[in-house]
């Protein structure tokens, strides 16, 4: 899931990267700029990434509930399930580049072979909100997500070591595994959190990734654009790419999608944008409204009413 | 309460978008409160270096923008029934493959928000300036029939003498019908918006003395 295939790797090295070297970022709008306006915060208050970049419910007024009234309902299945799922992808990744390193580089595919059970503790998080049913569906996915992202690193880790006569165990993790899931951040310079943590970051083309494993929205790619800007402002290089990456499940099949995209400057202002309107709603506890139609799996949906 | 029909009715110019970009406040003077609006040193010296722009442009080879051929008009009037917008270009170049709209700005510093929306609005009425209803309409002469839709432009900085090219993206295209929604809603409605944060814009504004809350 974080490794690109082969047309992914001819998309990106045709058309995304040159596109976003020659692309031009207006300064006031690069994440380093967080100390003059725009991006400097109005309010001084923090939100979480996903409480600026979340737009489930169009009006926020699910922030609204949370940080001005208080009410912290339980999430949903579909919460639940993303949650778990989350966890046990980070989990793999920690654990095999674990495994290379404590086995060393002659023993590295052995000790991925012997990774192929499923790690089901992430479940253990979440199992007693669910059903039944539920559970064994996460069991399921969990199992798909497992094999799919492990056999990708074991087809990396066999490359890299075929490539490579001489490789380094430090060098065949970083080449093999070139994620750094994840990963936290200081987002405090931009209004955001000071514990904020990416999915994913890839060193090579360095792109922000984010997993989703709902339905697509145009406001996912809000998520990469905040974190770009939050490691931008910690950093101060650029980062230009970002990718959702989304994950569904259709008849006990995993399928993967990815939405690679420029972390353009239009991008950038409805990141700030989205920021500074969920700002003044709490700071100024401004009730935004209920939206013409609620979605679904809103966790607030018993809570909020006309 | 926001007069949709009024609003879908007011014509705007593509100065509008630079403007509001820059302080959304600058708009509002304009279209909403009944001022005669007063002219600054730094735009006559503005109009001054167009015009001087426009000889040295009519004599140089187009090496800057990377072409070997291409038409240079001057000064091109502009007008979009469909998106209610008009302006008047500093330069465009057309070439056998493109449309490529230049303006000609006096800063020293590089590509800024409104610079870039205000081209980006240019090459969308240079749009539907090249295809009124599907037919095209040369508004070059020559047998040069520019493709119709506009991929790139170019912002000149006059006195850096440097062009940075900048590519006219999807995303671009609907901030900027983003950005005229929003002025129609202002204009239609009559709302003071915020000013810009950026205090130091204040310094060389007309309408300084106007906003009174601020400065």
């Amino acid at each position: 899931m974080y490794f690109p295939t082969e047309e992914e790797r001819k998309d990106l090295t045709r058309g995304l990267l040159p596109k976003s070297r020659e692309m031009i970022v207006a300064e006031e709008l690069r994440g380093w700029s967080w100390n003059t306006p725009p991006l400097e915060p109005i309010y001084d208050i923090k939100l979480a990434l996903y409480e600026v970049a979340n737009y489930y419910c169009p009006t926020a007024r699910d922030l609204y509930m949370k940080r001005v009234m208080g009410i912290n309902a339980n999430p949903n299945p579909a919460m639940l399930f993303g949650r778990a799922l989350h966890d046990l992808l980070a989990k793999l990744i920690t654990e095999a580049k674990r495994a290379i390193y404590v086995e060393g580089v002659s023993r590295a595919s052995e000790a991925l072979e012997q990774m192929r059970r499923p790690d089901y503790s992430s479940l253990d998080n979440v199992s007693k909100h669910l059903t039944q049913e539920e559970l064994e569906e996460l069991k399921n996915r969990v199992a798909a997500v497992w094999r799919h992202q492990l056999n990708a690193i074991i087809t990396q880790v066999d490359s890299a070591l075929a490539k490579q006569p001489r490789i380094g165990v430090d060098s065949l993790v970083s080449l093999a595994i070139p994620v750094s899931v994840e990963q936290n951040l200081d987002g405090s310079f931009l209004g955001l959190s000071s514990h904020l943590s990416t999915d994913a970051y890839r060193f090579y083309e360095t792109a922000i990734l984010d997993i989703k494993f709902g339905e697509p929205k145009d406001f996912h790619r809000l998520t990469t654009a905040g974190y770009a800007l939050a490691m931008e402002s910690l950093y101060e290089y650029p980062i230009n790419i970002g990718c959702v990456v989304y994950a569904r499940f259709e008849n006990g099949r995993l399928l993967v999608d990815k939405d690679y995209h420029l972390i353009d400057d239009e991008l950038r202002q409805w990141f700030i944008e989205a920021r500074d309107e969920k700002m003044r709603m709490v700071s100024e506890e401004i009730d935004p409204g209920m939206p013409d139609e609620c979605y679904g799996d809103c966790p607030y949906i018993g809570h909020c009413s006309r | 309460m926001t007069d949709r029909p009024a609003a879908q009715g007011i014509e705007l110019t593509v100065t509008d978008v630079k403007q509001y970009i820059y302080c959304p406040r600058v708009v509002y003077f304009t279209y909403c409160m009944a001022l005669i609006r007063p002219t600054t040193t730094k735009m006559e010296l503005g109009k001054q270096s167009h015009a001087c722009e426009e000889g040295l442009q009519k004599r140089r080879t187009l090496v800057k923008y990377q072409l070997i051929k291409g038409e240079r008009r001057f000064n091109l009037r502009l007008r979009s029934e469909r998106l209610g917008l008009s302006g008047m270009l500093d330069m465009a170049i057309f070439t056998r493959r493109e449309a490529i709209p230049v303006e000609f700005k006096m800063s020293t510093k590089g590509p800024s928000l409104n610079h870039k929306y205000q081209l980006a609005a240019y090459a969308m009425l240079l749009e539907d300036e090249l295809f009124i209803r599907g037919k095209p309409r040369v508004i070059c002469q020559g047998s040069l029939k520019p493709r119709r839709y506009v991929r790139r432009g170019f912002i000149h900085y006059i006195p850096t003498r440097r062009v940075h090219e900048i590519e006219i993206t999807p995303n671009m295209r609907e901030y900027v019908k983003r950005i005229l929604t929003d002025i129609r809603e202002m204009v239609a409605s009559e709302s003071i918006p915020e000013a810009t944060r950026r205090k130091n814009r204040c310094r060389d504004c007309e309408f300084a003395r106007f906003c009174a809350d601020i400065t």
